[in-house]
């Protein structure tokens, strides 16, 4: 019988599940665009993985991460609910075992983690904008006029540097606009965003950090050849792309899940496959116990309540 | 007169205080998000939050009827000292009448003190107000040392939530006494009650000290602060604030030659980082850093208001006293636009990073 162990990353752009064996190898792996519905896709995509799941596989632990980590981890009976820091770094460490700096960008947010001997000691994650994540370069792409996988490629093939200001999305959009007015291709500009990012990410988040070599690079946009290379430009050092970046915190919540259930040697709490067809359903109220009028979330599963939260003085999260 | 306050931390000690010379106290509303929404509405949108919030609390305050307000000033290059003169004329132009009271160190400016406590004295005696002033330093006293030990026993309790309940009612009790004998009953009584709580045991490795540092205002009120305190409690650390209303009696109410409270190693601790006052508690937030790396505490956390200038200059030292001492330093800047999810994911990863660096692995 083989052994696995299941990892979920919710994040705001895509729902990514993986499945990894004892030795931390990926197994399946499946990448799916969230679409602002993250209970369907996560259900959408463990269907797809039954199917795929081999006869005499057996799920030994689960572990979700990314924004909707608490809800999911809730519906799937997740044995470990994880911070995307954590995981990423645990998913990087097991990977580029030497790893000293990773930059992650995801859809809307980006992080950097400094790394010594294996261990986190150092980390940030973006404040101020949206300027520096995947969905500034999605809405640019759009704008332009060219899919968001062909993006990087075709910075690469600029003549030309071009200077766009990457401190505001909206800052930069104006100053987009005003350079293809100058007249320089739509590749320059490309190139132009690509670098003001990576700047902007730089002076944001690696501010009074010590940047060392190896440097790895993941997250949906590490897939953009036009940012690995402005990187590179930037730090001026040679930046690794694992070959999963796109899924790394999944597999980091899987790797966290395989460590706590053989650490504790508890059973999994994992609901089954079969539980995606239970009915699951999320909702929210206005408590009017006090002037805070929090917003709780409440979550039902056959209607019975398995999880509230969202109240400042936990009345309700305490009430289970 | 009908006396209010800002909402600050334990507030009951101020309420005491005031009830004790026979003023009627109109206690203002914990700050919650109507506070914030009134104070974000009436204040200039680059002030600091405290400024903000405590404009709310003072909205408040008058809506139950208060019709003087007692506030401490600031002083040095900080904006804090401006606050009173902002939210005096911000009152005025709203058309509320108030009447300020703002209390300095009185090693600044005698006179001034002297008369605000005459005006709260009234006709009280002096042997009274003095006797009023004793028995609250004792409250404030024997209140700090009970929270700190709910700060502790929090870490541990089996039952989530019942450390923070008896604290609530352990301050309800302070809220009734009247004199002596009755502040050391209720302090033997909230003693044994926090002695009652059920805790798991905890190997002495295994425990987790974190000290929170930063600006009086965000440092010591939970209800703007994510309450940091019940959150990383929850967590299972220990915490320890770098501000406590004793500390911050005794420091500001001994002159200098005299003065031998902790607060002054700690700004002695911070000097050769921030040699001279730059207002606000820069000087305290990077002397206390120093000074929880040299007890060895497991990391701290580093509350700012959004802004803040001096707490700005302390947060670009950080990273050097942090590697010096050799302790993980998580700064947090606070104000009405704090999205707390984001906030909670930094904070278990640092929990994560902390509890990394004593297992010396990721997880």
């Amino acid at each position: 019988m083989k052994e696995f162990f299941l990892g979920i990353d919710v994040g705001s752009v895509s729902t990514n599940i993986v499945l990894i064996d004892k030795e931390g190898e990926v197994f399946y792996s499946a990448y799916t665009r969230t679409n602002g519905q993250p209970l369907e896709s996560v259900k959408k995509g463990i269907k797809e993985l039954h199917k795929a799941f081999p006869k005499d596989g057996r799920i030994r632990g689960v572990g979700s991460t990314g924004s909707g980590r608490q809800l999911i981890g809730t519906m799937v009976g997740a044995d470990v609910i994880k911070n995307e820091i954590t995981a990423h770094a645990t998913a990087t460490a097991h990977v580029v075992p030497d790893v000293k700096t990773i930059f992650e960008i995801g859809g809307q947010d980006s992080k950097i983690i400094i790394i010594e001997n294996q261990m986190v000691v150092d980390f940030a994650m973006n404040t101020v904008c949206a300027a520096g994540t995947g969905s500034f370069l999605d809405h640019q792409s759009e704008r332009l006029g060219i899919p968001i996988e062909e993006f990087g490629d075709l910075a690469l093939t600029a003549e030309r540097d071009v200077r766009i200001a990457g401190r505001c999305t909206v800052f930069a959009e104006s100053d987009m606009i005003a350079k293809q007015q100058f007249g320089f291709s739509k590749a320059e500009i490309i190139k132009g965003l690509c670098e003001a990012l990576v700047r902007n990410y730089i002076n944001n988040l690696g501010r009074g950090k010590k940047l060392e070599a190896p440097f790895v690079f993941q997250g949906g946009v590490a897939a953009n050849k036009g940012i690995k290379s402005a990187f590179e430009k930037e730090i001026n050092h040679e930046v690794i792309i694992p070959k999963h970046h796109n899924i790394m915190g999944a597999i980091g919540a899987a790797i966290l899940a395989r460590e706590y259930v053989e650490e504790s040697n508890c059973p999994t709490k994992f609901r089954g496959f079969e539980a995606t067809d239970l009915s699951f359903e999320p909702s929210a109220f206005e408590c009017g116990g006090c002037s805070n009028k929090c917003e709780v979330i409440k979550v039902e599963m056959e209607k019975q309540v398995v999880a509230m939260w969202g109240d400042r003085c936990g009345k309700w999260a305490n009430s289970l | 007169m009908k006396v209010s306050f800002p909402y600050m931390g334990t507030t009951i000690v101020y309420k005491k205080l005031l009830e004790l010379l026979g003023h009627e106290v109109i206690m203002p509303p914990k700050p919650s998000q109507r506070t914030i929404n009134l104070g974000v509405k009436y204040s200039p949108e680059f002030a600091c939050f405290p400024l903000k919030v405590i404009m709310g609390s003072y909205i408040e305050a008058l809506e139950a009827g208060a019709e003087v307000l007692v506030t401490s000033g600031g002083h040095g290059p900080c904006r804090a000292g401006f606050y009173e003169q902002v939210h005096r004329r911000i009152l005025e132009e709203k058309g509320h009448t108030v009447d300020f009271i703002v209390f300095n160190s009185m090693f600044r400016d005698f006179k001034q003190f002297y008369s605000n406590i005459k005006k709260l004295k009234d006709k009280n005696s002096w042997l009274k107000v003095i006797k009023s002033l004793w028995l609250v330093y004792l409250m404030i006293n024997k209140l700090d040392i009970l929270e700190k030990e709910v700060q502790r026993i929090r870490a541990y309790e089996v039952k989530r939530g019942e450390t923070t309940k008896v604290w609530e009612s352990i301050q309800k009790d302070f809220d009734t006494v009247r004199n002596k004998v009755q502040v050391m009953a209720a302090y033997d009584k909230g003693r044994k009650r926090l002695a009652d709580i059920k805790t798991y045991e905890v190997k002495e490795d295994r425990k987790l000290r974190i000290g929170i540092v930063g600006e009086i205002y965000v440092v010591m009120e939970a209800s703007i602060n994510m309450k940091m305190e019940e959150l990383l409690g929850n967590m299972g650390a220990e915490v320890e604030r770098s501000q406590y209303l004793s500390q911050w009696v005794a420091y500001n109410a001994l002159p200098s030659f005299i003065n031998k409270t902790h607060e002054v190693d700690i700004i002695k601790a911070g000097e050769p980082f921030i040699p001279i006052n730059i207002g606000g508690h820069a000087k305290q937030t990077v002397g206390h850093i120093a000074d929880y790396g040299e007890r060895g505490f497991d990391g701290v956390i580093h509350l700012m208001p959004f802004g803040c200038l001096p707490e700005l200059v302390s947060q670009s030292i950080i990273p050097k006293i942090s590697q010096q001492y050799d302790i993980p330093v998580l700064t947090l800047s606070i104000d009405e636009q704090t999205g707390t999810a984001n906030n909670l994911t930094r904070v278990e990863a640092f929990i994560d990073l902390i509890r990394g660096k004593r297992m010396k692995k990721i997880s």
